[in-house]
Formats: structure tokens, sequence, C-alpha cells
């Protein structure tokens, strides 16, 4: 289901639009960003500080990865719609300061969904998608498709009832391996907290959920050797103004892809990601990532949103296979299931 | 105990679809025909990623004794929610409503716990696929 709304957007194949896509820049502030007169801190060694715990928590579940049509090209609500979208956010947060559940409540096996993390503030954007102009995700290459098919038919275990024959067959996210370098940062129903911890020469990013830790080199060393991939690639840094601009490639194709938790359409060996980091304000950062990866898809495109700072949050612990005991469970229950299927079989 | 969790005063909020709050999907796991409704001790909390994990000591009628593991939500996610270490200590007395595992171990998903008192807490954590309760 997570993989719906990326599905439906390479259904429109927009790839002739977003080759006419114009610079980004230009809209990626929404007109009340103070951020061209705010001037960031430095650290002692005179980088631009963006250290902190930050959370995507406001991007949960109000904004769409791709752009709802209704929209056309524009990135950003009206202050009518944000005003909508704020008293949304106050209607969750007050539901939320109840303490206890009636007691006859109609529970299902998942709390309701105001139940869990939730946006503070409201967001301003129509959707993650911020290039091409039209918040839809550009196409994939015919070759790209078959290739993520097939890598993703794979890993079916995850998210349907179709059982798998080995840990194999569920996602890296699942086995608690990796969520890849997009499907890290992008917001989910919990565990959105990005830390960003800073030292001479070295930029360090945390994300809470499977606990993945880039140290990223500051320099402009050369990156590793094209036959060494890994899942979150290769990441070097550089400062543009009070922007931290991180590249990365050397990343192993079709493992994770362009969804939360890794899932979705997936990039390809070749993908080279760029994300950009800027202090807005005291509590905020504007983060995006832009990917350029021609074997998997017609154009690039780059997603973005705030990543903000709030009182009281932190990053917890997550050490996750040590405690995957729903691995071993679903491998029974798909034994469970044949054999039941088996016997049904039998009868007939 | 400060924990927080919702009064479920607006029957339309539970339909909005709820999100994947799981690490796996329910039906992978779990089988949505068969509720069980648990009542006993808890024996052992176990606060571990990706889930928690409930341990209990169900007594049946004729006084026997068999203990149940109950899948609860993420700890993090569930902490942020006001659950803290303190919450479930061993020997608390709880009903647990949820679904039975598929290969019919003495496993389940838990969508709520309901304390002596009445107060009901949710603790589930597969939303996806999962049915209502009734």
């Amino acid at each position: 289901m997570k993989h719906r709304f990326l599905l439906s957007a390479m259904l429109v194949g927009i790839a002739a639009l977003s080759m006419l896509a114009a610079p980004i820049a230009a809209q990626q502030r929404p007109a009340n960003s103070n951020a061209s007169t705010w001037t960031p801190p430095k650290t002692p060694w005179g980088d631009p500080d963006l250290q902190g715990i930050y959370t995507s928590d406001d991007y949960i579940s109000n904004v769409p990865f791709a752009r709802a049509a209704q929209y056309g090209t524009r990135l950003y609500l009206t202050d009518e719609e944000v005003a909508a979208q704020q008293a949304r956010v106050q209607t969750a947060a007050q539901n939320a300061l109840q303490e206890f559940a009636n007691p006859n409540a109609n529970v299902g096996t998942g709390p309701p969904g105001h139940w869990g993390e939730r946006a503070r503030n409201a967001p301003r954007q129509t959707s993650l998608l911020m290039e091409p102009e039209d918040g839809q995700l550009p196409a994939m290459t015919a070759e790209g498709q078959a290739r993520d098919a097939a890598a993703r038919r794979g890993r079916q275990g995850a998210g349907t009832a179709l059982p798998a024959d080995s840990w194999e067959g569920y996602t890296y996210y699942i086995r608690c391996i990796t969520r890849g370098i997009a499907g890290s940062v992008l917001p989910v129903i919990y565990g959105n907290g990005t830390e960003i911890v800073q030292g001479p020469g070295y930029v360090m990013i945390l994300q809470e959920m499977v606990h993945e830790a880039r140290v990223i080199p500051i320099d402009s060393r050369p990156h590793v050797g094209s036959n060494i991939k890994t899942y979150m690639g290769d990441s070097r840094g550089r400062w543009e103004g009070n922007t931290l601009v991180i590249e990365t490639t050397n990343l192993l194709g079709e493992r994770t892809g362009i969804g939360g938790n890794g899932g979705g359409v997936t990039f390809s060996d070749a993908a080279k990601i760029t994300e950009r980091l800027t202090r807005t304000s005291g509590d905020t950062i504007s983060y995006s990532m832009r990917v350029e990866d021609p074997k998997n898809f017609t154009a690039p495109f780059t997603f973005g949103f705030p990543i903000k700072q709030e009182p009281g949050y932190q990053n917890f612990e997550y050490a996750c296979h040590e405690g995957n005991n729903g691995m071993m469970n679903q491998l029974s229950a798909a034994r469970a299931q044949e054999k039941a299927d088996a016997e049904a079989a039998k009868q007939k | 105990m400060r924990t927080r969790v919702l009064l479920v005063a607006v029957a339309a909020l539970m339909l909005v679809p709820v999100s994947v709050w799981a690490h796996h999907a329910f039906a992978a796991e779990f089988d949505a025909t068969k509720p069980v409704k648990l009542r006993g001790t808890v024996a052992k909390m176990e606060w571990i990623n990706p889930h928690a994990w409930i341990h209990m000591d169900v007594k049946s009628d004729d006084g026997k004794v068999t203990r149940w593991m109950v899948e609860a939500a993420a700890p993090n996610a569930m902490l942020r929610r006001g659950f803290n270490q303190d919450s479930l200590p061993v020997g608390t007395e709880i009903l647990v409503d949820g679904f039975r595992a598929k290969d019919g171990a003495n496993r389940a998903n838990g969508s709520s716990i309901t304390y002596p008192d009445g107060k009901k807490l949710f603790i589930g954590s597969s939303g996806t696929g999962a049915p209502v309760e009734q």
C-alpha cells in the first residue's frame, strides 16, 4: 500500500514534461521564509552548525510524495490551505490528550491513526516531490522497470500475505538490514528522528529507525572504487555557503526504493544522490534529495521537506535484528499456511 | 501511570485507515479469523525493537497456566506515547485483546490491554490489513 502513490505516479508517464522542469531553487522556499535574512551559527572551527536532533514528523502523513493533480505545478499551500492543515494538526493534538481508550472502543489490531507520532506544525507543501515541476515521479526506463520488478518480486514476503520461502523473501527493512539512502529520510509513521553531529572535516547523520549512521567526510577526496557498492553508498560533503551538499554514489542497485522505509520503485547502481541541508532558522533545516539515475529513471527528480527540532524530542535506540521475532514467526506462519493448504487440497 | 492513550470518542475517526504501524504485515504472521482474549498476569516485558513483547501467564478454567507471548507496537512509538519501563511490571493483571499466530503457537498480536479497573490502552502494532475487533 505504501507503494501505491509511486506506482500511480509512474503511470502518469510525464517524461516529456519533466524535461521542461524549471530550476527548483526558485520554488524551494515559501514566500514567508526568513532563510535569506537569518544567519546560522558556526561551529568552533568555522563550519555552519547544523547539529541537533530533528524530526520530519510534520510531514508524516499529510503530504503525499507525488502531488495531487489539483495543485498543478504549485509546491506550496496557500495561507488558507495551511490554516486548514493547522486545524487538522490541532484536532489530532487534542485527541491525543485523551488518556484512556473508551472501554467499549472498537479497537482494531492497530491503534487509531492519531494514536502515534504526528505533526506538531502544519506542513506547507503540496507534495514531497519538488522536481519535476509537476510534482510527479518521472517514468522509469524500460530496462529499469524490468530490473525493479524482478528484484521486488523476490521480496514479496513483506507487506502481503504471500508466504516466503526464506528470510531472503522479505525486504531489507523487514530484515532489519537497511532502509536505504532515500527510505531512511522519508517520513514514516514513527521513528522519524535525525541526529546531526559535526567534527572538523566530518558530518555524522544518524536516523533513528534501523539506526544507520553515515559518517561523511567534508573534503574532495575521490569516491571509493566503482567495484565497491553498499546499501547506503559512499558519501562526500562540501559547503556551498551555509548549505551542506552531500553527494553519494557507489550504491547497490535495486535493493531499496524511493519510498518510506525503502519501499517503492528502486534506484540502480548508477544512481547519484545529492542531498542539500540548509539551516533556515534556529530549529529548522531545509532538506532535499536529488536523484540522478539515467539507468532506471527517464529524468532526475528531487524530493524534500523541512526537518525540525522539537522540545524534548530525542532519538531512541533501535537495535532491530536482535529482537526481530517477527522474522521467524512469519516464516513459521508461512510453513503452517502451506501445510494447511496441502491438507485442504488432499481432501478435495 | 501516565500512559496516554486515546479515548475513541468520535466513531468516524476509526474509519481513517491506519497507516503501516507494523514492521511487518499483520497477515504474514497472525490470523485475522482467530481473535483471542487472554486474561492473566505479566510474566516478563521485553522492550525490544522492532516490536515490544509481553510474556504473560494465562490461567484456564481448570487452573492450568500457559505462557503466551503478545506482540505490541514498536517500543520507541510506545515510549513517545507515554509507556515506560514501569508501565507493565511483572505480576500486573491484564486482559489482552488480540489475534492468534497463524502457526497456532501461544502467541498473539495484541491490539489493546484492559486493566482490572476497566481502563483500556492501545498497544496495537500491526495495522496492515487487520480486521476491526467486534
